[in-house]
């Protein structure tokens, strides 16, 4: 296990940050989700290094938090969110800049950042004032210096935020290539659910400073609930009453659409009796695939 | 631009390791970036100005009789001794000279760390808070001294290759370590002052404005108060006039102002940790991840 955190807690005066979080991540991109004041940031700071958690224990490739903070932070590579670099520098003195604050000697630092330049695809902008990158190239840059020093695990914070698609679309690229065929491992971090649905294997969700649900997605679609997506015609109050009688949760989208989180030991054929005793005529039903959206909302309680 | 992966990742085959100073990259850097702005090239270039006048006064005092017509009396001035160097270290233009080469050399040390949101890049390394302040302080360090330390030790040796002989060391051994004391505080002084001024904005050019008009309004402030009570205590609150009390002490010559020269000491200090204090406070690593 690359990361691997047991009843870590953590409070910022009165307010709990983190409560009791237990978990381990394995290879490959693990998504990091939660709603604002969940606790992602609180952990990552503390798997840094930044903070020492209340309680609890935690490893980062084997480094111990509490212990050894230099030696994650040699370990890992860290993509902040917000817009980084340093004035006055071109892209090749800045990558091997931080390659050589990360422990790398000068010229090996150097030779490296213009071979992770070209990798992230600003090979030919290398000499370039990073004063004059667009949003695009910047975040580039960042990864760039993220992956320098040959990190072992990769933290990325909202990696495609303010991005167009076409440069979305690269940087998913990128990581994919990065955590499938390289073998560092990614710990996505962002708000963009798609994007970690359609990079990563696995999930660890936060909510209120607890572990609210980790694992590999199928088996989190799979485990928790099916979801049914369906059209009534007359009055929906009761029988979503009745629905969520049944411990169904019940969510309707902006076209009406109603979509019913199901127990997986209760029956589909309840959502019709319901629709019988409360008198209402059922236009469309269709068992859908749950996203990662819907497990979010499952999960989390938000729409 | 290029498109996405001109060239495939490839693993890096050396060995991080665990550098003995790892705050030397940033100042290395730092000091790079300086001499990157062409105005400031100028003016680290033109503040070497007043060692070149007194390396020349230091040639003329070994050669009286040959420019006796061109002093016209004056030579009194080259009188070569410990006043001579202090005069050099506590002169206005030098002091004035150094806050403008650190203006433009210095001001945006952290202030450009804060608005490009570069503090998380660096802490994100297996960097310690002071490391990151150690590397930009040794930045100030490098200007202050190349300004002080250095000329002052080569007007020493200047002098003595002028004169021939060891007997201005002989007679006065205590005066390197004066020049170095006296560097270092400056330097140190320095160093925090601008640092401090440095974290408290976003914008490199309100620090420079800050840095020039702290250093002038207290001696302007200090001109006012003695005009005002006429006593010499109120030269505690110039910088400049606290700098010359504290050089005038250290090379053993009479102070410029009726005032324990222990005030102006304490008051330097306590800039210094007011500035530490700040620093210690605005530099948070764990504010790393927003």
């Amino acid at each position: 296990m690359s990361i691997e955190v047991k009843d870590l807690s953590f409070r910022y005066g009165k307010i709990v940050a983190l409560d009791g979080v237990t978990m381990k991540l394995g290879e490959g991109a693990v998504g990091l989700l939660g709603p604002n004041g969940a606790g992602k940031s609180t952990l990552l700071r503390i798997l840094l290094g930044f903070l020492v958690p209340e309680r609890g224990e935690g490893k980062v490739l084997g480094y111990d938090i509490r212990r050894d903070q230099a030696m994650i932070r040699q370990a890992v590579g860290y993509m902040p969110e917000s817009d980084c670099f340093v004035a006055g520098m071109d892209a090749v003195t800045f990558t091997s800049y931080f390659g050589e604050l990360s422990g790398m000697p000068r010229q090996e630092a150097m030779k490296r950042a213009h071979e992770v330049l070209f990798y992230v695809g600003l090979g030919e902008a290398r000499y370039r004032l990073l004063d004059t990158y667009s949003a695009g190239m910047k975040q580039r840059l960042k990864l760039a210096q993220a992956l320098v020093h040959d990190p072992k695990i990769l933290f990325l914070d909202e990696p495609t935020s303010n991005l167009d698609p076409n440069g979305r679309t690269e940087i998913l690229e990128l990581i994919r290539d990065i955590s499938t065929n390289k073998s560092i491992q990614v710990l996505l971090s962002s708000h963009i659910l798609a994007d970690i649905e359609s990079l990563c294997a696995s999930v660890v969700i936060l909510n209120k400073g607890r572990l609210a649900a980790e694992g590999r997605m199928e088996d989190l679609r799979a485990i928790h609930y099916h979801l049914y997506e369906l059209r009534i015609k007359g009055d929906g109050g009761p029988f979503r009453r009745d629905l969520e009688s049944l411990g169904c949760r019940v969510d309707e989208t902006e076209d009406r659409l109603i979509k019913v989180y199901m127990p997986e030991a209760s029956d589909r054929m309840d959502i019709f009796r319901a629709a019988s005793r409360t008198g209402v005529q059922m236009r469309y039903f269709v068992k859908s695939q749950t996203s990662l959206e819907d497990l979010f909302a499952g999960v989390v309680g938000v729409d | 631009m290029a498109t996405i992966r001109e060239k495939g990742y490839s693993h890096w085959d050396g060995k991080l390791g665990e550098r003995r100073f790892p705050w030397w990259p940033i100042t290395r850097t730092g000091i790079q970036l300086a001499f990157r702005k062409k105005r400031f090239k100028f003016v680290f270039a033109g503040s070497f100005v007043p060692a070149v006048v007194f390396l020349v006064g230091l040639y003329i005092s070994e050669r009286l009789e040959d420019f006796k017509s061109f002093l016209q009396g004056s030579d009194r001035l080259l009188n070569i001794n410990p006043n001579y160097f202090k005069t050099y270290f506590t002169n206005d233009s030098l002091l004035f000279l150094i806050v403008l080469v650190l203006g433009f050399a210095a001001a945006g040390l952290i202030a450009d760390d804060l608005k490009h949101n570069s503090l998380q890049l660096y802490f994100s390394r297996p960097l310690r808070k002071k490391d990151y302040l150690l590397g930009k302080m040794s930045v100030i360090f490098f200007f202050v001294l190349i300004l002080t330390a250095v000329p002052g030790l080569l007007l020493l040796l200047f002098k003595l290759i002028f004169a021939g002989s060891f007997k201005f060391f002989l007679d006065y051994p205590w005066l390197p370590l004066s020049i170095l004391c006296y560097s270092a505080l400056l330097t140190v002084f320095f160093a925090f002052y601008v640092l401090f001024l440095s974290s408290l904005s976003k914008n490199t050019r309100y620090v420079t404005i800050l840095v020039f008009m702290i250093y002038i309004f207290s001696d302007i402030l200090f001109g006012i108060l003695e005009g005002i009570f006429h006593k010499p205590g109120v030269a505690l609150f110039s910088i400049k006039a606290n700098l010359q009390q504290a050089g005038a002490f250290i090379f053993g010559q009479k102070l410029p102002f009726a005032v324990p020269a222990v005030w102006s000491f304490l008051i330097l200090a306590g800039i210094c940790v007011l500035s530490a204090a700040v620093l210690n406070r605005k530099i948070r690593s764990v504010e790393v991840i927003k």
